[in-house]
């Protein structure tokens, strides 16, 4: 294998990696701190479609992680990029909490299909809305496919069974623009001038953050927190560069090896 | 005259799609409406001796009442000649000892009342319409997930069907939506699974080159029969759109009006 140039840069998943909804993982502020001081640009990459920017970075300023705005990127963002490229008024199934994310964008008369978590509008009669948009046309724009989240009371289905669910009505494909989709591994890089192979990626989930990450050229560092479940890391080929139990542990193999 | 009906003077049997070939579902009472012509052409096969079985992935109501309704449009249906997933499923439960936890419409909950359900090691899904809500799914996936061998069972595998007031998406979207979420592979009960269609067939003692099945779904009615050997027409009512006579795998044996002008034309050739 090709001798790897030094590490330039960290991507970091939030939600199962930083924190499991409002608390901290035990160690990563800390951790964080510590990354921090080495000479790495840090991303906050995330697939957490529930919340505008401005909320996620509410939650983690209150969990006291040291993260600006501008280091956020998701999934999100990279939706809204997309519907002002296609020109098209989307018929938004999201949750209400991100919506200020879509602030300016006409959405009368949609024709198109943007869907996030949104547990609330994943019922029979807006899925059957969605469907006969479709059916006539609409582009359909998943902000990712993950397949379950962790919650407190356990694995809960995310979006990716409700996009799958309408593809195969529809016989169409989604447009997806969150993890795992090279593109946007490569859009969160774009504004800070490093390649992927001088980037790592440390996120929960083996396909969505690890095999993405490593299918855009990076490095993939699984974590075992969040939804992690035994023997995830299987899961995909070429394994990732690294399993370990937490964010604390990923940042020591960064500090110790990679530098 | 087309040429599907040449073949149809050694034709025994016959099976039927019900719903988008009998009649079309939906409306404000639930009834539904018949599609013209599609009453008498159902006597008329009758008269005509040939055996006949409605073979139908309806899994909105118990058999007993789908045939109830069937009855007050107008045709002369039996329980006995209609072929159900639901009460196929009970039977593979039974066998093979296992306890569902059912995702399916309310009106097809009695069927399985013999069932044991406690303490669940399947999944049932069914077409459960409004019972299709996240927090159903969200059970049937718990289910799944915390099980080391994961059994998912579909009654069907439809993409949608036509009601009154528009199409609306059928069981196999949540199939595939369950299992994405647990990267598994369900066990279909009913069309288009072989097992279905040959069940049907043994019931009215007749052999696959020997029955012709008529439906409005061009994959799971025709292209279901034809893997079996049976040949199959598609009619133009019901789900039906244009594109299904282009579809990139399966090709029906013949294309249809409707119900009627498929009897009309078989009649006519089987008395000749």
């Amino acid at each position: 294998m090709a001798a790897r140039r030094a590490l330039k840069a960290v991507l970091v998943d939030l939600s199962g990696t930083l924190h499991i909804e409002d608390s901290a993982v035990p160690g990563a502020q800390e951790a964080l701190r510590r990354l921090r001081n080495s000479p790495v640009a840090i991303k906050f990459v995330t697939n957490t479609t529930k919340e505008c920017k401005k909320t996620l970075l509410e939650r983690l300023r209150r969990l006291e992680f040291d993260i600006t705005e501008d280091e956020i990127f998701t999934s999100l963002t990279a939706a809204r990029n997309l519907l002002e490229q296609k020109h098209v008024r989307p018929l938004l199934l999201v949750d209400n909490s991100a919506l200020p994310d879509f602030e300016g964008i006409d959405t009368n008369n949609p024709n198109a299909v943007v869907i996030g978590l949104a547990p609330e509008h994943f019922n029979y009669q807006t899925m059957n809305k969605a469907f006969r948009l479709l059916l006539d046309g609409a582009p359909l724009i998943a902000i990712h496919k993950a397949r379950y989240y962790k919650r407190k009371d356990g694995l809960a289905l995310g979006p990716g069974p409700f996009v799958t669910g309408l593809e195969y009505a529809t016989d169409t494909k989604a447009t997806v623009v969150g993890k795992p989709e090279k593109t946007f591994f490569l859009e969160a890089l774009r504004s800070m001038g490093c390649t992927p192979e001088e980037t790592i990626m440390i996120g929960d989930d083996c396909r969505d953050d690890v095999g993405g990450a490593q299918n855009a050229g990076m490095r993939g560092i699984l974590v075992k927190t969040g939804k992690y479940r035994a023997g995830d890391e299987d899961k995909i080929s070429p394994a990732p560069h690294l399993t370990c139990d937490s964010f604390t542990y990923a940042v020591d193999h960064i500090l110790q090896n990679l530098l | 005259m087309a040429t599907w009906a040449v073949g149809a003077r050694g034709l025994r049997g016959l099976l039927l799609d019900v719903s988008g070939v009998l009649y079309d579902s939906g409306g404000e009472e639930g009834l539904g409406s018949a599609i013209a012509g599609s009453v008498q052409a159902v006597r008329r096969i009758k008269q005509s001796g040939l055996k006949l079985r409605f073979c139908t992935n309806e899994t909105q109501a118990t058999r007993a009442k789908f045939v109830q309704k069937l009855q007050q449009l107008g045709f002369d249906v039996s329980e006995k000649e209609v072929i159900a997933p639901a009460p196929a499923a009970c039977r593979i439960l039974q066998e093979r000892g296992l306890r569902p936890y059912l995702l399916v419409h309310d009106a097809l909950a009695p069927e399985f009342d013999s069932v044991d359900k406690s303490n669940p090691n399947c999944v049932v899904l069914g077409d459960a319409a409004n019972n299709f809500s996240y927090e159903n799914l969200n059970k049937a996936f718990q289910v799944l997930i915390g099980l080391e061998t994961p059994i998912l069972f579909s009654l069907g595998k439809g993409r949608y069907y036509k009601e009154t007031d528009g199409l609306k998406l059928d069981v196999g979207v949540y199939m595939k939506a369950l299992e994405y979420a647990c990267d598994i592979e369900a066990e279909v009960v009913g069309k288009p699974s072989k097992a279905f269609f040959l069940s049907a067939l043994a019931d009215m003692d007749v052999e696959p080159h020997e029955a012709l099945m008529i439906g409005d779904d061009i994959v799971n009615d025709v292209g279901g029969a034809q893997q079996c050997g049976i040949g199959a027409l598609l009619v133009r009512t019901g789900k039906f759109r244009p594109c299904d006579e282009q579809h990139p795998e399966v090709k029906a044996d013949g294309y249809v009006t409707n119900l009627a002008e498929a009897v009309d034309i078989l009649l006519e050739q089987l008395q000749r």
